[in-house]
């Protein structure tokens, strides 16, 4: 806990706050005026799962490029002040220090998420959906984005850690913003081995196509993604550690 | 005193693709010392001294410190020692006040060592300003202050003067001379310049090329190296053939006639002999060895510090 204490006080002054609203500010607006547009051009788009939907897929853009900014603004101070040798010869070792810095930053984009979800709940109101709130469907929402959250912070945290360029870690984050974007084009063998698709395959809404034309739809989260999100956190997270652990300063 | 020194290696040995960066170094650092660790740059000093807080693994030997195995009681020995290695270490974004807080709560030392610290190194002034803003020797500095905040046992500073002018070096200086005496400190620092290490340490470590060519005080190391006198002849050629004669074993250097070390009696003897032979003495003169060619003579290089 006092390693997690240490995170949040180093942050202070990097505004990674005030960045992260205002990236998720620009995604809500974007999404505002989307489900706007489509809400104006068939009354049946104003439900809450095609909201959910669409969150969801702007998240497979913007999470993956607002976790490698965080976490490498997190990760980016150790580097340039060279502190790791520093912390390392402090009771506090250098795992700790990668459980804070995983804690730290998972914490803040859970906030976003969190804030996210009052976006959908207020907008959903306020457009006046045609189902009453569904808090199952929400709480699903963010639990779908979270594990696919976990697991990409961990690739992130790795890469920003290991290599000392911060370009690297960002390029990272933008390929998986592209993926994330375009996972629905790939088969599912493929998409269910790209992390970056999880945020749409995790959403508890989904879009079904009829003949000639589409629907949204809700459901439970699938219990082998679920694993899958998991299994790929702590493997990246475990990988990672052991990594920047064994290197020397 | 303790009974067992302070740090202690053994073999100690890094090796970085098939070379010995580090080379069998037997280190000892006694209780109360200030023990300047010398080397020209790339000797292996900063790799010694990383192997001793743990940040690289040795690939031989073992390292002692407080008298127990770092390798075993690496977390109780950090907690008693505070270091500077290579630059100093520091959150650019966050002020030196809050770098101190950072590492303060980190080694869970008390807050009033904060301000303690600060004030050794003339900081306290600037504590507000972010560590961005700082000059070179000013980083230094707050480096210096980071390793002080718990007022450890041991202090290792690799290159404590880096950066810093003039005055700043003296000043650092006297807080390392004073650390031992005032909070009974024992400090291992090293340098590659041999007028730091002769102004501040007790004792003396010299590495090249990763072996430990010399340890012990500094007034042994002084001793070590007897003054040679020379003979400056009208006529060295016969002054020399003259003192061959009477079984002196000189070495001619241009005009000059040099004798490793004589006592007074026979430097008198010596020019007796000359001037009874008409060969005119210019000059004679007594010549001791610095630090740098006792350094020289142990590397065996004729290399700037």
């Amino acid at each position: 806990m006092k390693a997690l204490s240490l995170e949040f006080f180093k942050i202070r002054r990097k505004k990674i706050r005030v960045m992260l609203l205002l990236f998720l500010a620009a995604e809500m607006i974007w999404a505002s005026v989307s489900i706007g547009i489509s809400i104006s051009r068939s009354a049946a788009n104003a439900s809450w799962e095609a909201l959910v939907f669409t969150i969801a897929s702007m998240n497979g853009l913007f999470l993956p490029i607002l976790s490698a900014i965080v976490v490498s603004r997190i990760c980016d101070m150790e580097h340039k002040g060279s502190t790791w040798k520093m912390l390392m010869t402090t009771p506090i070792g250098r795992r700790q220090v990668y459980a804070a810095k995983y804690a730290c930053a998972n914490a803040l984009i859970v906030y976003g998420i969190l804030a996210q979800t009052l976006f959908i709940v207020v907008f959903g109101l306020l457009k006046q959906m045609s189902a009453p709130l569904p808090p199952a469907l929400l709480a699903r929402f963010a639990i779908g984005t979270l594990l696919a959250t976990f697991a990409v912070t961990a690739l992130q945290q790795w890469l920003s850690l290991a290599v000392r360029n911060q370009a690297f870690a960002l390029c990272l984050g933008m390929v998986g913003g592209f993926v994330g974007t375009t996972s629905g084009l790939f088969p599912s063998a493929v998409r269910h081995l790209l992390i970056w698709s999880y945020y749409l395959d995790l959403s508890p809404a989904a879009y079904k196509y009829g003949d000639s034309s589409g629907s949204y739809v809700s459901g439970s989260l699938p219990a082998g993604l679920i694993v899958a999100a998991l299994l790929m956190a702590v493997a990246f997270y475990v990988a990672g550690n052991i990594h920047v652990s064994r290197q020397e300063v | 005193m303790s009974a067992s020194p302070i740090v202690e290696t053994r073999g100690l040995t890094k090796t970085y693709g098939g070379s010995n960066r580090v080379n069998q170094v037997g280190l000892t650092v006694e209780a109360g010392q200030i023990y300047g660790f010398l080397g020209p740059n790339g000797a292996g000093k900063t790799t010694t001294l990383k192997m001793l807080l743990g940040l690289i693994k040795p690939t031989a030997g073992s390292i002692k410190v407080f008298g127990k195995d770092l390798a075993k009681h690496r977390p109780d020995i950090l907690n008693r020692t505070g270091s500077l290695i290579e630059s100093p270490s520091y959150y650019g974004h966050l002020t030196g006040l809050e770098n101190m807080r950072v590492m303060q709560r980190m080694r869970n030392a008390p807050a009033r060592n904060i301000d303690k610290a600060l004030q050794i190194v003339r900081l306290e002034n600037q504590k507000h300003k972010k560590a961005d803003q700082y000059s070179l020797g000013m980083k230094q500095r707050l480096g210096i202050a980071m390793s002080l905040l718990a007022f450890p046992e041991l202090l290792i500073l690799d290159e404590p003067t880096n950066g810093l002018d003039p005055a700043g070096i003296g000043e650092i200086r006297e807080l390392i001379k004073s650390l031992p005496d005032q909070y009974g400190i024992t400090v291992l620092l090293s340098s590659h310049l041999l007028s730091e290490i002769e102004q501040i340490a007790t004792s003396v470590g010299i590495i090249s090329d990763g072996r430990l060519l010399y340890q012990g005080t500094m007034r042994s190391l002084r001793a070590s190296a007897k003054a040679s006198i020379r003979f400056q002849t009208a006529d060295p050629a016969r002054a020399e053939a003259v003192l061959l004669e009477r079984g002196y074993l000189p070495v001619a250097q241009g005009n000059r006639l040099t004798f490793d070390y004589l006592r007074d009696e026979e430097v008198s003897r010596i020019n007796r002999i000359l001037v009874e032979q008409d060969i005119p003495v210019i000059r004679i003169e007594e010549r001791k060895k610095s630090l740098e060619d006792i350094f020289l003579d142990l590397t065996g290089k004729e290399r700037s510090l």
